[in-house]
C-alpha cells in the first residue's frame, strides 16, 4: 500500500511539472465506478502517448486539464480491473467528459483480498509457509499477542491462567525455546518478563508474521522450528493510538502509541502500556482443610492471590529520510511487572503470598538505509542491551487453601523454596543485515545476530552463597548468508546457509584437598560450530494461486543452563549438541472472487519435520541430580488449513483447523538394546487437533455517515489430549475438549477515529483447561475505548 | 532427581511395612491368578522409559515368580514426575513428591479380584521420611537449606487424614553449626529413631559436611514426637542416607543400623570410616559398643548402599560397585548380622550396570525363604526371585512397558 502511494504521489508530481508546459486547451474529467456501481478510487486515467495522466480522487473523479486538442487514446486502468481504452477526439475549448465502468478481472485477481487477511504482498508473496496477521483489524479488541497468535493454524498457546500467566507457545509442536521470537526482526531471546507476549497489546503491533518451520535469513536465529516476527507501527507519520479497556476481574489495560515526524525529519515514537488484572476468576475446585488435610470436594470460588501488573514504556528519537539514513533511532525500554502466584503445576497446590517480579531496562539502537553507497545496497543494523533484572519472592512460612485460611509457622520458612533471589542476564545482542540486489533477478543477504548472555545473581538470604556465584558467560553468534533468484514475477526460489557458532565459559566450584571452606574453581569451556540450510521456492500457477514448498535443516543451540547447570537440582552438561530438525513445509493459497463482491481465500499446507536430539532431562551419573541431554526424537506429520470468505465490506467469515500427528521417533532409549515400547506413540501432552472459527458483520454508515458497527463472534476448538503416553495404563488422566465462544461489538466513529468495544470472553462459562488441572479464566466482559488519529 | 532415591525407598520400606501389615494377612481374599499358591497381593509400579517426566502406571499381581505383566493399555496412571508408595492397615498410599509443593495423596484399597481401588485422596505436604508408626503414617519434610524446622505429619490410615503435626529445629538438634538432616525414621517400641546425615545446607555443597565421621540417631516419643536424646557413635559414618532407610528392627527388638560411608565435603568423599553396621540393643538407647559389622571389610572394599531386612538377622544389601566407593552401578549381597558373614548373589544379569538399570521395592515370600527383587535391564525389566539360604537369583515375572521402579505388597 505504502509503495503504491509513494509511486502515485511520485507519478502525480511528474505530471503536473509536465502539465506547466502545457497550452491550455481542454479540460477531460469524469468518475470511474466497477461494474456493481462502486466509485474506484486510485484508478489510472491518462492519454496514451502523453503525459497526461492522474489518479481518481476517493470519489472515483478525475480531471485532466490543459490537453491539446486531438485524438487520443484514453486509458483506464485498475488492479484487479480490466484496463479500458477509449478513442476520443478533443476539441478546443471543450470539456470532454467521461465515465467509464471497470469490469474485474474474476479469474486473475492478485490483490483481492478477504477481509482478515493481511493485505503485504511483500509477505505473502514469499516462498516461505508464512501467515501473517493483520493486527490493525483487531485493534479495537483487549487482545494481547500471544492471544491473537492462538488464532493461526499450526499455533496453539497455552496459559496456565489469566492475565499475565504463564504460557506456552507451540507451532507445529515445537514449543518453548524451539521457537524463536522477534520484534521488528530484533531477536526478542531475553527481554525478560516484563515485556512479552502474554503483556504486550495488539495494538503494538501493525502485523505479526508467522513462520512455520523454516526461517528466512533476515531473521537470523537459532530457531528449531518457526519464528514468529511482530511488525510494530511502519508509519512514518505523525499519529495518536490510545485506548482504555475495563472488564471482568478488575482488569485494566492502557495503551498509548503516538508518533511524531518533523518536516526536517526528525522523529520521535512513543509506545506505552498497562496491564493490571486482580485474575479473581471463579474457578472449581477441591479445597484441602488447612489442619487434616481431607478434601471439600468441587467447590466454586474466586482465585485470591493472582494479581498481575505490568507497565512498559518504549521511546525513540531519530532522524528520518536523511541521506545516510532512511531511519536512525536511539530508543530505551523501560518496564517492570509483578505477578502473585496461585498455585503449583496444579490447582491443589495453592499459595497466598509467593510472588516474582522483574523490569527491563533496555536502550536500543536502528539504523536502515537503502541504497547505500551504490543502488541496490541495503542495510539494517540494530542493538540492544538488557539491564533488567528478574526475582522470586518466597519468604512468607504459611500454607494456604483455597477458602483463603493459612496457617502460619515459626521460624525462616516458605511456601515453596525460601527465596530472595534476583539476577540479571545481561543480556546485549546486535543485528546486521546487508541485502545486495544485483540485478533484478539475483539478490543476495547477509545477515549476522550476535547475542551475549552473562547472569548474575544473588540472594541476600543467603550471602554465604555469594562466592558459589560464578561467571555463567555464553556469547552466541548466526550469521546467515542468502541468495534470492526472481526468475519471473511468477516464480522465486531463496537459498540459505546459516552457521551457528557459540562459546560458553563457567566455572565450577569444587574443593581441592577436602577440608571445610576450601573452595577453588574450575573453569569449563567448550564452543561449537554447526551448519544449517535452506531452500524455499515459490510458483504462481495463476497470478491468485500460489503454490510454495521450503525445506530448512535447523539448529536450536543449548541454552546456558542446559550447558552449565543451575547451582541447585540442574547439572551441566558441556557435552550438550544442539537440537536438529528437518523440516519440510509444502503448500497452497488461492485467492479469488466472484463479481469482486464474493470473495474468498484457501490456504493448505502439509508439514513434516523430523527432530532429533530434543534436550530433555535424566538422571545423572549417580541419580542426585538431573542433567540435560539430547534424549528424545520426534516427527510430526502436520496438516493445517484455512479457508476465508467475505462478502463486500459487510461480512466475513473464516476457519481453520490443525492437525498434527506427533510421534515419538526415539527406537531405543539409551541403556536399552529393546526397542523401546512408545516407539511411534503420540507424544502426550500436546494438543494434536485444533482450529479456529470467526464471523463478522459490518453495518457501515449506521447512525452517522463513516460510522460503523461491528458484531464479531470467535470459536476456539481443542480436542482432548491425553497428559501422558497414549498407549500405556487403562485408567488415564487427561485434558478435556476446550470449546469457547467469544463474542464482540464495535463501534467506531468518524472513520475509525473514536472506537467504542464491548467484548465477552468465554460466553458459556466453560470450563476451559490448557494444562491439565489448571483452570482458565470464566466468562469475562470487557469495554474498550479507542481513539485514533493520523495525519 | 528423586526418583532413585524413592526406588532405594521402597526397598527399604517394603521391609518396614512388611512388618507392619503382616496382621492382616489373615482377611485375605483368594487371588484370581491361576497356579499362584500364594495369597499375597502386590502392586507393581512401572515408570515409562523416555522423557517426558511421567510418573507410574501400576499394576497388581499375586505372582512374581513367572509370567509376563505390561502396563501397554493397562494401569492405574499416577500424576506427576515422581511417587511413592507405601503400605500400612491394609491400604496402598500413592504419595506425590513436588518439590515444595504440596501434592495430594491417593489411597486405595483391593477389591475382591485383588485390584486396586481408589478410596480416598487427601492433601499432603511433600516429605522425604515416611514410615508407618502405629496407626499412623508418619512423614517429616526435612529442609536442606533455609528454614531451620523439619516438619512432621501425622497421618491416620485409616481415615487418610493428617492427625497431628509439628516442628523440630534440625540446627539446634545438630548442635554442631550444620543442619540435621533425617534419613528416615522407624518405629522402635514406643519411640522413633530418626537417624541422620549432618549438612552444611548451603548452595552449592547442600549435603556436603565437616562431620564426616559420625552417626547420629534422633530418639522422639511416639505419638508426641518429642526429642529425648540424640546419641552418637564415632566407628563408622551417618546412618542411612537421603531418602534411605538405614535401620531395621529384627525379631527380637534389637535394631540394626547400617552406614555407607558415603560422607563427603565439596563433592570429595572424606569419611575415614568403613561402611558398617551398628547395633542398638533393645529397649536402650545408645550404641551397643560391643558390635561392630565391618562390611566394607567384608565385602572386599564395596560399600553398602541400602538394604532390607529379610528376617532372622539377614539382610538383602545393595552394595556400590565402585570399590572403595559411594557411587557404581549396583550389586546385590546377602549378609547375616549375627554372625557376621557375607556372600554375593549370584544369578541376577551383569547388565544391571546400565545406568538406566533400577531397582526397587521389593517383598520377601510369604515362606521368608525368598525375596522378591525388581531388576531393569538393557533388555527389559524382571521381577527376580532371591533364594536367601543360597544367595541365587531366578528370573521371574516380566514387566514390560516401561522399568519397574516400586513393588509393594499391600496384603
Amino acid at each position: 500500500m505504502q509503495i503504491s502511494k509513494i509511486l502515485h504521489t511520485g507519478l502525480l508530481c511528474a505530471f503536473s511539472f509536465v502539465a506547466v508546459a502545457q497550452q491550455a486547451d481542454v479540460t477531460v474529467s469524469g468518475q470511474v465506478r466497477t461494474e456493481d456501481g462502486e466509485t474506484l478510487p486510485g484508478a489510472s486515467v491518462s492519454l496514451k502517448g502523453t503525459a497526461h495522466g492522474t489518479f481518481t480522487n476517493a470519489d472515483g473523479r478525475y480531471t485532466i486539464e490543459h490537453v491539446k486538442p486531438g485524438a487520443y487514446k484514453l486509458l483506464v486502468a485498475f488492479m484487479g480491473y480490466q484496463a479500458q481504452a477509449k478513442d476520443v477526439n478533443l476539441k478546443a475549448g471543450e470539456h470532454f467528459k467521461h465515465n467509464p465502468k471497470l469490469v474485474s478481472e474474476t479469474r486473475e485477481l492478485e490483490s483481492v483480498s478477504v477481509i482478515g487477511r493481511t493485505e503485504t504482498k511483500e509477505i505473502n508473496r514469499q516462498a516461505y509457509n508464512v501467515t501473517a496477521i493483520d493486527a490493525k483489524k483487531l485493534q479495537n479488541s483487549t487482545l494481547d499477542l500471544s492471544h491473537a497468535l492462538d488464532r493461526v493454524s499450526g499455533v496453539r498457546v497455552r496459559e496456565s491462567g489469566g492475565v499475565g500467566s504463564n504460557m506456552n507457545f507451540s507451532l507445529n509442536g515445537f514449543t518453548g525455546r524451539q521457537v524463536k521470537f522477534f520484534l521488528d526482526g530484533v531477536p526478542m531471546d531475553n527481554f525478560g518478563s516484563s515485556f512479552q507476549l502474554n503483556n504486550i497489546p495488539i495494538n503494538l503491533a501493525e502485523r505479526v508474521e508467522v513462520y512455520k518451520g523454516v526461517v528466512p535469513i533476515w531473521l537470523g536465529s537459532d530457531a528449531l522450528g518457526g519464528a514468529v516476527n511482530i511488525v510494530t507501527n511502519t508509519r512514518q507519520n505523525s499519529y495518536l493510538d490510545a485506548s482504555y479497556s475495563y472488564g471482568s476481574f478488575n482488569t485494566h489495560r492502557t495503551t498509548i502509541n503516538a508518533g511524531y515526524t518533523g518536516k526536517n525529519g526528525f522523529t520521535a515514537q512513543l509506545n506505552a502500556f498497562q496491564n493490571y488484572s486482580d485474575n479473581n476468576y471463579w474457578i472449581t475446585v477441591d479445597v484441602a482443610d488447612v489442619n487434616t488435610g481431607e478434601y471439600f470436594r468441587n467447590q466454586r470460588l474466586r482465585r485470591f492471590h493472582d494479581t498481575y501488573h505490568n507497565e512498559t514504556v518504549i521511546a525513540n528519537v531519530g532522524v528520518v529520510g536523511k541521506k545516510f539514513a532512511d531511519k536512525l533511532l536511539v530508543g530505551i525500554t523501560l518496564g517492570k511487572n509483578k505477578a502473585e502466584i496461585q498455585t503449583g503445576a496444579r490447582m491443589v497446590s495453592v499459595f497466598g503470598q509467593w510472588h516474582r517480579k522483574g523490569n527491563i531496562v533496555m536502550p536500543s539502537l536502528k539504523y536502515s538505509k537503502k541504497d547505500l553507497f551504490v543502488k541496490g545496497l541495503n542495510v539494517n543494523i540494530s542493538a540492544n542491551y538488557n539491564l533488567g533484572q528478574e526475582q522470586n519472592v518466597d519468604t512468607v512460612y504459611r500454607r494456604y487453601n483455597w477458602f483463603q485460611q493459612f496457617k502460619q509457622y515459626e521460624g525462616k520458612g516458605s511456601e515453596r523454596e525460601r527465596s530472595l533471589y534476583k539476577f540479571r542476564n545481561n543480556n546485549g545482542l546486535a543485528t546486521a543485515n546487508v541485502t545486495y540486489q544485483i540485478d533484478p533477478k539475483h539478490s543476495i543477504t547477509i545477515n549476522n545476530v550476535f547475542n551475549t548472555f552473562n547472569r548474575k545473581g544473588e540472594d541476600e538470604l543467603f550471602p554465604e552463597s555469594a562466592k558459589y556465584e560464578q561467571p555463567r558467560v555464553n556469547r552466541k553468534n548466526v550469521l546467515g548468508l542468502g541468495y534470492k533468484f526472481d526468475y519471473n514475477e511468477r516464480w522465486n526460489t531463496s537459498l540459505f546457509l546459516k552457521h551457528f557458532s557459540q562459546n560458553n565459559k563457567f566455572s565450577v566450584s569444587y574443593n581441592p584437598t577436602g577440608n571445610w571452606g576450601d573452595e577453588a574453581f574450575m573453569v569449563q569451556k567448550n564452543s561449537f560450530e554447526k551448519l544449517g540450510y535452506g531452500i524455499a521456492s515459490t510458483y504462481f500457477v495463476f497470478k491468485n494461486f500460489q503454490l510454495k514448498g521450503s525445506f530448512e535443516k535447523s539448529y536450536r543451540l543449548p541454552e546456558t543452563d542446559e550447558l552449565f547447570g543451575d547451582l541447585l537440582n540442574l547439572e551441566g552438561n558441556i557435552e550438550l549438541d544442539p537440537e536438529t530438525s528437518y523440516n519440510y513445509n509444502l503448500g497452497f493459497s488461492y485467492n479469488g472472487a466472484i463479481h469482486r463482491a464474493h470473495r474468498f481465500s484457501i490456504d493448505a499446507n502439509v508439514l513434516y519435520r523430523n527432530a532429533q536430539g530434543f534436550i530433555r532431562p535424566r538422571l545423572n551419573a549417580n541419580q542426585t541430580k538431573q542433567v540435560m541431554d539430547n534424549l528424545a526424537d520426534v516427527t510430526n506429520f502436520g496438516i493445517d488449513g484455512e479457508v476465508r470468505y467475505s462478502y463486500r465490506q459487510l461480512f466475513t467469515a473464516g476457519a481453520n483447523l490443525t492437525y498434527q500427528n506427533l510421534r515419538n521417533n526415539t527406537r531405543f532409549e539409551e541403556g536399552y538394546t529393546t526397542e523401546s515400547p512408545l516407539y511411534r506413540d503420540r507424544i502426550p501432552n500436546m494438543p494434536f487437533l485444533f482450529g479456529n472459527a470467526d464471523a463478522a458483520v459490518f453495518f457501515k454508515d449506521l447512525g452517522k455517515k463513516g460510522n460503523t458497527l461491528t458484531l464479531g463472534y470467535n470459536l476456539l476448538y481443542v480436542h482432548a489430549y491425553y497428559l501422558y503416553w497414549p498407549s500405556l495404563g487403562s485408567d488415564k488422566l487427561d485434558i478435556p475438549e476446550q470449546l469457547s465462544h467469544d463474542v464482540n461489538v464495535v463501534y467506531a466513529m468518524a472513520g475509525g477515529k473514536y472506537n467504542v468495544s464491548l467484548e465477552c470472553k468465554n460466553l458459556l462459562d466453560a470450563k476451559l483447561f490448557d494444562n491439565f488441572s489448571l483452570q482458565k479464566p470464566s466468562r469475562g466482559f470487557y469495554v474498550k475505548l479507542r481513539y485514533f488519529i493520523s495525519k | 532427581m528423586k526418583k532413585s532415591y524413592l526406588k532405594w525407598f521402597f526397598v527399604v520400606g517394603m521391609g518396614v511395612a512388611l512388618g507392619a501389615c503382616s496382621d492382616d494377612d489373615n482377611n485375605t481374599t483368594p487371588t484370581p491368578d491361576p497356579g499362584t499358591g500364594t495369597q499375597s497381593r502386590y502392586v507393581v509400579a512401572s515408570a515409562p522409559i523416555g522423557s517426558q517426566g511421567v510418573a507410574d502406571y501400576l499394576l497388581t499381581t499375586g505372582d512374581l515368580s513367572q509370567g509376563t505383566i505390561s502396563t501397554v493399555g493397562q494401569g492405574i496412571e499416577q500424576d506427576g514426575s515422581y511417587r511413592y508408595y507405601l503400605t500400612h492397615k491394609g491400604k496402598f498410599f500413592s504419595l506425590l513428591y513436588g518439590q515444595g509443593n504440596p501434592g495430594a495423596v491417593t489411597t486405595y484399597a483391593l477389591d475382591e479380584k485383588g485390584a486396586l481401588v481408589k478410596t480416598s485422596d487427601f492433601q499432603s505436604e511433600t516429605v522425604q521420611v515416611f514410615a508407618p508408626a502405629g496407626d499412623d503414617i508418619l512423614t517429616i519434610k526435612v529442609p536442606r537449606s533455609g528454614n531451620e524446622s523439619a516438619s512432621w505429619f501425622r497421618i491416620n490410615a485409616d481415615q487418610s487424614k493428617i492427625v497431628g503435626e509439628g516442628q523440630v529445629n534440625i540446627v539446634k538438634l545438630a548442635g554442631n553449626g550444620e543442619r540435621a538432616h533425617f534419613t528416615w525414621a522407624t518405629q522402635v517400641g514406643d519411640k522413633i529413631f530418626a537417624p541422620y546425615m549432618s549438612i552444611k545446607g548451603a548452595a552449592p555443597d547442600v549435603f556436603g559436611t565437616v562431620n564426616p565421621d559420625s552417626s547420629w540417631v534422633a530418639v522422639f516419643s511416639y505419638p508426641g514426637m518429642t526429642l529425648e536424646k540424640v546419641i552418637k557413635d564415632n566407628r563408622t559414618s551417618y546412618i542411612g542416607s537421603y531418602f534411605n532407610n538405614g535401620l531395621s528392627v529384627d525379631e527380637n527388638g534389637d535394631v540394626y543400623g547400617f552406614s555407607p560411608a558415603a560422607a563427603t565435603n565439596s563433592g570429595v568423599a572424606t569419611t575415614t570410616k568403613p561402611s558398617a553396621f551398628v547395633r542398638i540393643k533393645k529397649g536402650t538407647t545408645e550404641f551397643d559398643k560391643t558390635y561392630f559389622f565391618n562390611v566394607q571389610e567384608k565385602s572386599g572394599g564395596y560399600k553398602i548402599a541400602n538394604q532390607t531386612y529379610l528376617g532372622s538377622g539377614k539382610f538383602l544389601l545393595y552394595m556400590y560397585g565402585d570399590m572403595g566407593k559411594a557411587s557404581g552401578a549396583k550389586k546385590l549381597a546377602i549378609a547375616d548380622a549375627y554372625n557376621q558373614t557375607f556372600v554375593w548373589v549370584t544369578g541376577t544379569p551383569d547388565a544391571i550396570a546400565s545406568s538406566s538399570a533400577s531397582y526397587n521395592n521389593n517383598t520377601v515370600s510369604d515362606d521368608k525363604k525368598s525375596v522378591f527383587v525388581g531388576i531393569n535391564t538393557e533388555a527389559g525389566s524382571w521381577v527376580y526371585t532371591l533364594d536367601i539360604a543360597t544367595a541365587t537369583a531366578k528370573q521371574g515375572l516380566k514387566v514390560e512397558g516401561g522399568a519397574i521402579t516400586a513393588i509393594v505388597k499391600v496384603k
